[in-house]
């Protein structure tokens, strides 16, 4: 029997209804008044295409758009952002279309295990949002937060700036992925 | 379009008006049309082969593969095919699983470095509401480990703890804070033991030795393997022109995936155990599940969820795995666990934490006359692969340098740390970066060249290496060649003004182990892939492959297409579940690509052939005119004529319904004789050279790499994407060992940076600009002539970056990371030492070339031309290491010299002299002490 003695380590948190609107959808959930925003997404409100790496603020995979500025919801509290608009990768396509920060990822190389992407989705398409027009030294500033460790970030900043081109209209998307000397038909060893 | 099937998304890059981007669609013919279809896309003849008809030169001479080429994906850069679920969310990693009905585990884990278990109470926790299972040692009494040979796991601790972290009970509630609770609840009793935390402790004979082994234990040390092997003739190292001695400390590194380790497991209705886990190696977890909870293996179903990053660190079968099954069985339930990063550090499996020691030697022609090397590597509490990386420290030094003597003694000793295991470059990383540093130290006693150097003592392609491993195709010449160009080394290298430097390195790594871990003594495949296709037309792909990110689906996948000509959308590869996948060992030693994607091209053949034969039958034309373009089957002579690939699909499959046909791949029988000589056999070898530049801010010891050109022979780019993304991420990776990453154990022993933030991970402003080269040799096995390139191209950063700071500022560092505390006590010591003044006045290496220089140019441009012969097959002679001093090639080297041995033991007078690991020999096994000897 747990006597009397028993403290809990944890003290009890009441639970609250928490509302906000994710992804376009407004939503009304029940949770502890001390959950993380990371929790209640990924747990009450099924966004579990929001990841979790560290739960500390170290790696980035957790970043959603709370009224449309990027933010760690390891490290927000759910209820300091009761009410606001909240966008998770899974908003970020409109119906079956893909955005073109999510199609430029995946073709030029910007995800590979995939598991960093939803965090550099949403990092990079905030600063899209805001600049349409970034040098790679703004690229690398707006994802300095985020954790990589298959990409080496150098395709995922040429993927951002395919979308750049993208948005800012420029209607030739096909440029190639790397600027790298990669060779394919080599001169061969003589 | 007005007709034909449609199909979407596809690939399409039209945009509409609002900037997004239109769903792709691809056009089909309808079955019959025959073949006048305007809109059939056209040959893709820069991809096809010359011998076949196409544009695409081979200068590496022809493959088996060619005339299955079809110009439709291999060689193309081509988006991963699970791409499109990544970035929408929708990949389903290991905490994505959610069943109706689940549970929380969570272990609870040992506070102690070693300790006995006297006794554990779980009353507390059992009894507190939501507790629905508790677990401990006592359920789970079997051993199990990644290497039979080495089982020295048990799900949770049976009677020992070995690292602060180890498992020693679990237990399950209806949610996370009970179970935390729970484990909090739990009452263990623990004997604290005499903890070793200093691998060279390890080698010392003590009372309660961290594994026991009895009658193979090691006297009653901590060492858990030695290896001794020395090759060729030493008498000569006495006469050496330069010598380098190379003292190294390497630090632990962590392979720091995103994804922290999660599992979920559920028993079935039928009590079938299904187990969701984001592994590489899927099959080595069924077969120790099956053992540890005691069912057989086909009662088991594991299914791999998106792995979010491996680099080794998810190979092994874990005891959380086997607590999620277990608390499962016992609570009925589901039972989903899911790791905090810190736990993640616990188990860890990461790069051995080593004491290396080498010592090379050239002679009076610039030849390496000798390697010796001693590597003393810390296991940390478990064996895991550490059997092998025991032998890959020493026999992955043995190419590409043609050399008159190997010398190899090595140790891996158990210690109270979390275990070390295999990681990205598995047990190369580090011996390599010594070798290679070596080498540039002796180019700088020589006074020649770095890369001339190495240019002037590689060992051909198809040759043998001083320790009999059999090298096929072979682009070390070309990648040093490319990255010289590349990196304008020749205007840079000992030129550059202080604080900034240049610098080499090279590496070499096995494209899937020979011998696989635990197939022996059946001659089961290493791989195999099932090929489906029914009247849809569509094509099912089932393997075992583990994509981890590397990009293994799409690479099967394209071969796939390739073969048949179709659309890469018409492909589906199914490879997440024992279920329905053919046993495929996993994802690890690099083995994925090379020998599944030669599976499924042969399975792919299968289905090919039948297609071709129904086409031949319809139009009446021998199979051999016939071509595959596009979903269609032609006549080669003539386009119009011919079916399409519905049509030949539907008239193959008269009588017998959907095509299916299974292909395999094994390795063909190779290596030597002697104990060890699997260790390191593969059946193809990547080669890679890097050149680094670094800024070094001789103020504070601060080293920012600023540029590498990256060359990396992987036979063929399958997917040139994908292979440039591997390389970029491979500096990554090694960038972070070199300058920043380390697991640091404090006076205690305790591991102080269990996280992201202390475990300092490079970031996007530490990366360089790197420039990936690919060099393609067209390796005879691999498929469509591919090799590796997961793996090797993180060794070559290493050393580069650790020669470009000596470039910069003089002063060579044998302990890596290159902290800036470190560099800077270094440049310190130098300026006290030699009495200067200002950090700025550091002296710089100068190089004066010596008579040498120009005799190994000479020598490389003759070995230039070998080469090349020996690539196109134009020459086939037999070419073994030692050649270069003189050997016969056709005549084995001990019988051509009466000096040259082999030997896997050392004799008595031997081992006073060994190194640090190989003083591990001194100890005498149990069952020889028995013997009373
Ligand atoms: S989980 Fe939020 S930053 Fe890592
Ligand atoms: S793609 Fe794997 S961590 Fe970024």
């Amino acid at each position: 029997m747990v006597g009397d003695e028993h403290v809990s380590m944890i003290p009890a948190a009441h639970t609250k209804v928490w509302n906000s609107e994710v992804n376009g959808q407004p939503q009304e959930v029940l949770a502890p008044s001390n959950a993380v925003l990371l929790d209640v997404l990924r747990d009450k409100v099924g966004c579990l295409g929001v990841k979790r790496g560290c739960d500390m603020g170290t790696c980035g995979c957790c970043a959603v758009m709370v009224d449309g500025q990027p933010r760690l919801s390891c490290l927000t509290m759910a209820q300091d952002v009761q009410g606001s608009t909240i966008t998770t990768v899974e908003g970020l396509a409109d119906g079956a279309h893909l955005a073109p920060i999510q199609q430029c990822f995946a073709e030029h190389g910007g995800s590979q295990c995939g598991f960093c992407t939803p965090g550099f989705l949403i990092s990079s398409q905030a600063l899209l949002d805001k600049n349409p027009n970034p040098t790679d030294a703004e690229i690398s500033t707006a994802i300095e937060g985020n954790l990589c460790r298959c990409t080496g970030y150098q395709q995922i900043i040429q993927s951002i700036q395919a979308a750049a081109e993208i948005h800012r209209g420029d209607a030739s998307p096909a440029k190639p992925a790397s600027s790298a000397h990669s060779d394919p038909h080599p001169s061969g060893p003589n | 379009m007005t007709d034909g099937y449609v199909q979407q998304p596809g690939s399409n890059t039209d945009v509409r008006v609002d900037g997004k981007r239109v769903a792709g669609k691809i056009k089909f013919n309808p079955p019959g049309s025959g073949g006048s279809r305007p809109e059939m896309a056209d040959r893709d003849m820069d991809f096809i082969p010359e011998v076949e008809g196409g544009n695409e030169s081979q200068p590496a001479g022809q493959h088996l593969h060619d005339k299955y080429r079809t110009g439709t994906s291999v060689g193309k850069r081509t988006p991963l095919v699970d791409g499109n679920a990544k970035v929408t969310g929708q990949a389903w990693y290991g905490d994505d699983v959610r069943l109706p009905n689940e549970i929380i585990g969570r272990i609870v884990r040992s506070p102690h470095h070693y300790a006995k278990v006297k006794s554990i109470d779980t009353s507390k926790a059992e009894a507190l509401p939501g507790v629905l299972a508790v677990s401990t040692g006592a359920d789970a009494p079997q051993r199990f480990g990644v290497l039979p040979v080495t089982k020295d796991e048990h799900a949770m601790a049976v009677e020992k703890v070995r690292h602060v972290g180890d498992l020693v009970a679990c237990v399950a509630a209806i949610d996370e804070p009970t179970a935390r609770e729970a484990a909090a609840l739990i009452e263990v009793e623990y004997e604290v033991l005499d903890a070793v935390h200093d691998p060279k402790k390890g080698l010392l004979d003590v009372d309660d030795p961290i594994h026991w082994r009895g009658q193979y234990h090691i006297g009653s040390t901590n060492v858990q393997k030695r290896v001794f092997q020395e090759f060729g003739d030493r008498s000569k190292l006495e006469q050496a022109r330069a010598t380098h001695h190379g003292k190294w400390k390497f630090m632990g590194v962590n392979h720091g995936f995103t994804e922290p380790h999660a599992v979920v497991a559920h028993w079935d209705s039928n009590g079938r155990l299904q187990l969701y886990t984001p592994q590489q190696v899927p099959h080595y977890a069924h077969r120790a599940l099956a053992t540890v909870l005691d069912v057989p293996m086909h009662q088991v179903n594991v299914i791999r969820t998106f792995v979010g990053g491996g680099f080794g660190g998810k190979s092994d079968p874990f005891p959380h795995e086997m607590c999620a099954a277990i608390l499962a069985r016992k609570a009925g339930r589901p039972v989903r666990i899911t790791f905090d990063r810190e736990e993640v550090f616990w188990v860890n499996r990461g790069r051995h934490p080593s004491h290396i020691e080498v010592q090379m030697f050239a002679d009076e022609d610039a030849r390496i006359s000798g390697f010796e090397i001693d590597a003393l590597i810390d296991g940390g509490g478990f064996a895991s692969f550490g059997h092998v990386t025991s032998y890959y420290n020493g026999v992955l030094a043995t190419a590409p340098y043609e050399l008159g003597s190997f010398h190899y003694t090595g140790a891996r000793v158990w210690t109270n740390k979390p275990a070390s295991g295999a990681m990205r470059g598995h047990g190369a990383v580090n011996t390599r970066c010594a070798i290679e540093v070596g080498m540039d130290d002796l180019a700088e006693k020589l006074q020649v060249d770095p890369i001339d150097l190495r240019l002037a003592n590689l060992l051909p392609p198809h040759s043998k290496t001083i320790t009999g491993f059999r090298i096929t195709s072979n682009g070390m010449r070309q990648a040093l060649e490319r990255v010289r160009e590349g990196s304008q080394w020749d205007s840079k290298f000992r030129k550059l003004p202080l604080g900034k430097g240049i610098g080499i390195g090279c590496g070499f790594f096995i494209s899937g182990s020979g011998l696989p871990i635990h197939w022996d003594p059946n001659k089961f495949p290493h791989a195999t892939v099932h090929i489906q296709i029914d009247m849809d037309g569509g094509v099912t792909v089932h393997t075992g492959a583990a994509d981890i990110g590397q990009g293994s689906t799409t690479a099967i996948a394209q071969v796939v297409a390739e073969v048949l000509a179709l659309p890469l959308e018409m492909i589906h590869v199914r490879s997440h579940e024992s279920d329905t996948s053919p046993v495929d060992l996993g994802s690890y030693s690099s083995r994925v690509t090379f020998m599944n994607a030669n599976a499924a091209i042969s399975a792919a053949l299968e289905i090919r052939e039948q297609l071709v034969d129904a086409a031949s039958g319809i139009l009446d034309m021998p199979a051999e005119y016939l071509i595959l373009n596009d979903r269609r089957i032609y006549s080669k002579r003539d386009p119009a004529i011919g079916v399409s690939y519905l049509e030949a699909l539907h008239k193959s499959q008269e009588d017998k319904g959907a095509l299916i046909a299974s292909g395999a791949y094994r390795t063909p029988p190779m290596g030597g004789v002697h104990k060890g000589a699997a260790a390191g056999l593969a059946p193809a070898y990547s080669f890679s050279a890097y050149v680094a530049e670094v800024d070094v801010d001789v103020e504070t010891g601060l080293i920012k790499c600023t540029d590498v050109w990256a060359a990396h022979d992987c036979g063929k780019a399958l997917n040139p994407l994908a292979v440039e993304g591997q390389i970029i991420g491979s500096c990554h990776m090694g960038l972070g060992q070199v300058l920043s990453e380390q697991m640091v154990y404090g006076r205690t022993g305790h591991l102080q940076n269990p996280n992201l933030l202390d475990y300092k991970i490079p970031s996007v402003h530490e990366m360089p600009n790197v420039t990936p080269i690919i060099i393609e040799s067209c390796d005879p096995e691999g498929p469509f002539g591919a090799k590796e390139a997961g793996e090797g191209p993180l060794l070559p950063i290493l050393p580069a970056v650790v020669n470009a700071v000596y470039d910069a500022i003089g002063i060579r560092i044998n302990d890596l990371p290159l902290t800036p505390d470190k560099v800077w006590a270094a440049i310190a010591k130098k300026m006290k030492r030699e009495d200067i003044a200002e950090a700025q006045d550091l002296p710089t290496p100068r190089l004066d070339f010596s008579e040498l220089q120009q005799k190994i140019v000479q020598r490389s441009s003759q070995h230039g031309g070998r080469d090349s012969r020996r690539q196109r097959s134009e020459d086939t002679d037999p070419y073994i290491n030692g050649v270069l001093f003189g050997f016969d090639p056709t005549v084995p080297p001990e019988d051509q010299d009466g000096d040259w041995k082999i030997a896997v033991r050392p004799t008595s007078e031997q081992l006073e002299g060994l190194g640090l690991a190989g003083s591990a020999w001194t100890k005498i096994e149990q069952r020889k002490m028995e013997d009373g000897k």
